[in-house]
């Protein structure tokens, strides 16, 4: 029966392919994936495995149906570090893993492009890459854009209750102020929280290459934390304890708190006066996956600026695609407002403000992940 | 002597020759398990366990009912306990080598065996605070279980009457709910703006907290008093049962009695219950001790960055930074002092009231 | 009562008191539990009392992953239950039934996991899954549950046939009956409520066993691990739902139990 299907689905992506406009070399890969594929789907199938709270409800389904893809879409994605841990015994023995596609920070996505554990994308089938944002192509590991293809991008700022700290924030220093003792809540993911340490102390955390440059604001979070200061080191977790009050002030990213902010208007989201890191999470195809077909359909749709523009209205991150603030003006009711707003379309002087971090070397790269997890104290 | 009278020889002694075929073939897995054999030598492990297995077969064979049921025994044991040694035994074997191993670089995905005594020195040193802390607050959570734990498990022995079972039902119930949960539910009891921490407020006994080093800075929740507190609750259960059983044992006359000829019910008290319960409380005693040490999520959901405990230490070098020489080395540490602990105790006391 | 001194009966009172606060500290958490399974939050998540629904229970599994972990969470608990049943009831039957040698080392390796750490045995079982290019997943984290049910089985079982009389074997075999007929006819049956009482417990130790499973599942997600997830992001009311039902089941579970228990009990009495 499951093979009957099979043959069926492929005559009739076959016949797609005569009519479109589809590389031979695309074609062979497709049916390689229904020669590898086991059950149901071969290559008509794809596995995403996300962070959690990252697409709006209608996405999965309408691409379904759409697209004829059965895409199986899950939020296991909880900390680059866990996940990298967990998926290195078998990519590194040269085995698969479940998901095809997976959406790492852009360092670890370094790692992964690095290590060889991810493929080129069917780069000649996603039509709609044209529309990724210029300031988001070619990073240096990835020149010619091959690899990767961002997912969402956002800001690490600070974040606070204004009903536990009964004053706006504007500065990194407010982390370190003696009348939040207790109450002050860092993230877990080392680049967010000391790059904004780092350009509190005014360094330019896109310029630096050593550990030693930065070895400052290390001892200062050291020390805070001995002193009290830091209550806790979250992921998305933070979102509680700033809505319950018991963080007046954290790191957090934008898309996060202004979701909260619907439920709690105390809650507010600054990017520092000395500067915010600027991130992205980015979608690889993982070794070993066969489904190139399904892939570039995936990769293609969500970079439709239509498609792309309800992902945004929900997750309200900056999204990586051009021509949203357009199609959510279009969407207008709820969508429309957030065409204006400057943390998903922020405007020059506070893109001027924003940085990101550079490469890092493996040994230097070590060396602040082996310091910041002593800071951590796990 | 010819090979059957030979087995017939065996056979008269049937206790011994089940015995060492047992441990031959335990030591013959964790031998393939924990790869102190590779290749051709495992190849001839193998054989030999086989050539064991054939030997038993004859012997049993061979001898007659008689040896037949004194190997039996050891045939009931042998699958439970194959698995223990294989998935047990063996991963600790595992554990001591990766304890002493080193990775050339960073993303060198498996370790190399090089004595790498090291580890232990990084696992003693960098993570002192985290052993001093995770034994000391398994110590105070222990005694908080006996402080709670005996008038529960005394009321429900000498007071509960028929309703005995119902009550010991309710005091296991919640238990059944899952871990993560309950220590979750206890963050929110326990939030800045939670219920009991307003009516500490609302007492105006948040100085008294704050002396006493249970509040800090007017927050319960990411203290070690909350840290504390989450593993005194989640392993309540491991002391009121064991204490409940060697109570329940106690004959009540026996208080009577001791009334009579004591003058006060606290002597009676002090010299017949506390006594006679004194094995329960042991045993209660390992038995939060042990998963109180090793545990990781209380500190991790009720804690702060200065409130972790080895087991966060274990979990993130191993699951995180994928340090797994330096995170069996802190294993083995954990391991080695529990162990102690628990032989001293069955020097003592037996294995019986540990079930 | 009269014998009571003044004295005598205050103490009573608070110990009285004392344990009642106690069984008041117990359920506290899961009060909440359940009352925020009725929660109606607004946005995301669910932290905050925001009013009251029956929504979550008319739809307790509306969160697909969370359903999917709870069924491989139950997937896993059967298997394991029943291998371990097997292996730690023939320990039980070997220890209560025979006098041998080496039964006091086997008594004491048979303690030995259940008084390691479970990130002990966690972490070393992963270590040597990693020496052996083992993958985690399924069958690992069977594996890591059936160890240490075993002993848990094992343990139990000995302690609920402890007493049992081994001579009505024996009269069945004076009487006729092969070895085999009069276990099967005779034994088995009088010991099978301890052993099921065994299983149903053990079988509720593997669906909540969080510690041990992190360090064996590789990217399987059982109830647990979703939970610990979620708990980094969200925690959508169904958990309360879901955890709320699965304590009525283990506490049905273990009334069933007790009740299987107690009638072997009167049928021992009987005989």
């Amino acid at each position: 029966m499951a093979g009957k299907l099979n043959r069926r689905q492929f005559l009739i992506r076959s016949g797609m392919a005569g009519a479109g406009a589809l590389s031979l070399p695309a074609l062979l890969a497709a049916c390689g994936g229904d020669e590898g594929g086991s059950g149901g789907g071969g290559g008509n199938s794809l596995f995403f495995e996300n962070w959690p709270l990252y697409i709006d409800e209608e996405t999965v389904k309408v691409f379904q149906e759409a697209s004829g893809v059965s895409l199986k879409y899950t939020e296991a994605y909880n900390d680059n570090n866990e996940y990298f841990a967990k998926v290195q015994p078998s990519l590194s023995k040269g085995d698969k893993i479940d998901p095809d596609v997976i959406a790492p920070t852009f360092w670890m996505a370094a790692r992964y492009v690095q290590l060889g554990w991810a493929q080129k994308l069917p780069v000649d089938k996603i039509p709609n890459i044209a529309n990724l944002r210029d300031d988001l192509k070619g990073q240096p590991w990835d020149k010619d854009q091959e690899y990767n293809l961002p997912w969402q991008t956002g800001v690490a700022g600070i974040a606070y209750n204004m009903k536990t700290t009964g004053r706006e924030l504007k500065s990194v220093e407010d982390l370190f102020a003696p009348e939040f003792k207790g109450k002050i809540g860092l993230l877990t993911e080392m680049r967010d929280t000391m790059g904004l340490v780092l350009m509190g102390l005014g360094k330019n955390i896109s310029k630096l290459s050593t550990f030693d440059e930065a070895a400052e604001a290390f001892d200062k979070v050291e020390k805070a934390k001995n002193d009290g200061q830091i209550r806790a080191f979250t992921g998305n977790d933070y979102v509680d304890d700033l809505s319950a009050g018991n963080f007046a002030a954290c790191v957090a990213w934008s898309g996060d708190v202004l979701q909260l902010t619907k439920d709690n208007p105390d809650v507010r989201f600054v990017i520092p006066e000395e500067g915010g890191t600027n991130w992205f999470d980015t979608m690889i195809w993982v070794k070993g996956s066969e489904n190139s077909d399904a892939v570039a359909k995936w990769m293609d749709y969500v970079y439709d600026p239509v498609n792309a523009a309800k992902i945004t209205a929900y997750v309200q991150y900056m999204s990586p695609v051009k021509g949203v603030q357009d199609e959510l003006v279009k969407m207008g009711g709820e969508a429309a407002p957030l065409a204006e707003d400057p943390l998903l379309f922020p405007d020059e002087a506070t893109v001027a403000r924003l940085q990101s971090w550079g490469a890092l070397s493996e040994e230097e790269e070590a060396k602040f992940d082996e310091a910041f997890a002593a800071i951590t104290g796990a | 002597m010819n090979a059957t009278a030979r087995l017939a020889t065996v056979a008269s002694r049937p206790e011994r020759v089940g015995l060492g075929v047992m441990v031959t073939l335990s030591l013959g897995v964790i031998a393939l398990g924990a790869g102190w054999v590779a290749g051709p030598s495992a190849a001839v492990v193998a054989a030999a366990m086989l050539a064991t297995v054939v030997g038993l077969v004859s012997v049993a064979f061979v001898g007659g009912l008689e040896t037949r049921r004194a190997l039996a025994p050891y045939g009931l044991l042998k699958p439970g306990i194959l698995w223990l040694s294989l998935f047990f035994l063996a991963p600790l074997w595992s554990m001591v080598v990766m304890s002493l191993s080193s990775k050339e670089s960073r993303f060198d995905f498996f370790p190399s065996f090089t004595w790498e005594w090291d580890n232990y020195r990084i696992a003693l040193t960098d993570f002192r605070p985290q052993f001093l802390r995770s034994f000391g607050y398994a110590a105070v959570a222990t005694l908080l279980t006996i402080l709670i734990g005996f008038p529960l498990a005394y009321v429900i022995a000498f007071r509960g009457g028929r309703y005995r079972n119902i009550l010991l039902g309710l005091v296991v119930i919640p238990f059944f709910t899952s871990y993560l949960i309950r220590t979750l539910a206890w963050g929110n009891i326990l939030a800045d703006e939670g219920p009991v921490v307003s009516i500490i407020d609302g007492l105006g006994l948040q100085g008294a907290f704050e002396s006493l080093n249970i509040m800090d800075n007017g927050k319960l929740l990411n203290t070690p008093a909350a840290v504390i507190g989450g593993l005194t609750y989640n392993f309540l259960p491991f002391m009121v049962l064991p204490i409940y059983v060697s109570l329940e044992k106690i004959d009540p006359h026996l208080i009577d009695a001791a009334m009579d000829l004591y003058s006060s019910a606290s002597a009676a008290f002090r010299r017949i219950v506390v006594p006679l319960a004194l094995p329960g409380i042991f045993a209660g005693s390992l038995l939060v001790f042990i998963p109180a040490a090793g545990d990781f999520v209380n500190a991790q959901f009720l804690g702060n960055p200065q409130t972790t405990m080895v087991g966060n230490s274990i979990q993130d070098q191993f699951l995180r930074q994928l340090n797994y020489p330096v995170a069996s080395a802190m294993s083995f540490v954990l391991m080695f002092i529990i162990t102690i602990a628990v032989l001293v105790y069955t020097k003592f006391m037996g294995t019986e009231d540990l079930a | 009562m009269t014998a009571f001194s003044r004295r005598q009966r205050i103490g009573q009172r608070l110990i009285n008191g004392v344990a009642g606060l106690g069984l008041f500290y117990i359920f506290l958490p899961i009060l909440v539990i359940v009352i925020f399974s009725f929660n109606a939050p607004k946005g995301k998540y669910n932290i905050k009392w925001q009013g009251f629904t029956l929504d979550n229970w008319a739809k307790p599994f509306a969160e697909s992953e969370l359903t999917a972990a709870l069924w491989v969470s139950l997937r896993i608990a059967l298997i394991s239950t029943f291998c371990a049943t097997i292996l730690g009831s023939l320990i039980a039957l070997a220890l209560s039934r025979y006098k041998f040698k080496g039964s006091g080392g086997i008594n004491l390796f048979l303690v030995l996991p259940l008084t390691s750490p479970e990130i002990v045995l966690g972490s070393s079982l992963a270590t040597l899954f990693l020496n052996r290019g083992v993958d985690f997943g399924y069958v690992t984290v069977i594996i890591a549950h059936v160890m240490f049910q075993i002993s848990f089985v094992a343990v139990t079982v000995r302690a609920r046939i402890r007493g049992f009389d081994w001579t009505l074997e024996q009269a069945a075999m004076d009487l006729g009956a092969t070895p085999s007929r009069a276990f099967w006819k005779i034994t088995f049956p009088l010991i099978l409520p301890g052993i099921l009482a065994a299983a149903l417990l053990s079988f509720a130790l593997s669906i909540d066993d969080f510690i041990i499973t992190f360090f064996n599942a590789g990217s399987l997600v059982t109830f647990p691990l979703q939970i610990f997830g979620a708990s980094r992001v969200k925690i959508p009311p169904q958990i309360n739902v879901l955890a709320t039902m699965l304590l009525f089941a283990s506490v049905s579970l273990m009334v069933a139990g007790t009740v299987i228990g107690n009638r072997r009990q009167r049928k021992l009495a009987g005989n």
